[in-house]
């Protein structure tokens, strides 16, 4: 062991919890349904490489996240949303 | 009897009389299970978002019906025999069938069109018809 560990107390360094609370959309606009064919809706859950947005990032509640993901995944299946965002290699 | 949803895609290549044969056969292979068909769409070909096949379009055509699970097993292995059929998707479909819609959307565009006219009115120097506009 080159160093030694600094003994720290029992409360972790001051760290942000996170930027600012998001509300689900889903969970705050009943209406609105989850559904594999609107990619309008969904295309704003996915990264710009294509891949699914963590619930901490996008803010949805962790119900609809599953469902969102569920949606996402049906669609990359019939080719209505992409697996990465170059696919063409 | 359960509501199922699928969508299939077919090769871009098969067009017009070719084309609907191949979705009236899909259609009688399940009525010929005994399924209600409750809606037939052809969206029409479309740009995929991966190639398949190296085919970058293909024509999309989605179904709702009412039937038993085990059409199910069958209508995926027609599905799947058929080399023209790219890829196919079918879902359980939780809620209810939703009506078929197309007279509302008649009367949405005329509204818009509506207040399109008054905002504009009330954008002209006319300040006497711009209540009585706005009470319509």
């Amino acid at each position: 062991m080159a160093y030694e560990r600094p003994s720290r107390p029992s409360s972790a360094p001051p760290r942000r919890r996170f930027g600012r609370r998001k509300i689900c959309r889903y969970c705050a606009d009943k209406s609105q349904k989850i559904n594999y064919k609107d990619v309008n809706n969904l295309k704003y859950y996915l990264s710009e490489r294509g891949k699914i947005v963590p619930r901490r990032i996008s803010g949805t509640c962790a119900a609809h996240q599953r469902q969102i993901a569920e949606a996402i995944k049906n669609a990359r299946q019939i080719a209505l949303m992409p697996y990465t965002a170059s696919h063409s290699l | 009897m359960r509501n199922y949803e699928s969508l299939y895609i077919i090769h871009p290549d098969v067009v017009g009389d070719e084309l609907t044969a191949m979705v009236e056969k899909f259609q009688k292979v399940l009525t010929d299970q005994a399924a209600e068909i409750h809606k037939l769409d052809n969206w029409g070909v479309r740009k995929l978002a991966y190639p398949i096949q190296k085919v970058e379009r293909g024509c999309y055509v989605q179904t709702l019906f009412c039937a038993e699970p085990e059409v199910i097993a069958e209508f995926e292995r027609r599905l799947r025999l058929d080399e023209k059929i790219l890829r196919f998707l079918t879902v359980r479909f939780k809620e209810e069938f939703p009506a078929v819609v197309e007279a509302e959307a008649v009367e949405e565009v005329e509204t818009v069109e509506d207040v399109a006219e008054t905002a504009t009115a009330e954008n002209s120097d006319s300040e006497d018809t711009a209540p009585t506009t706005e009470e319509k």
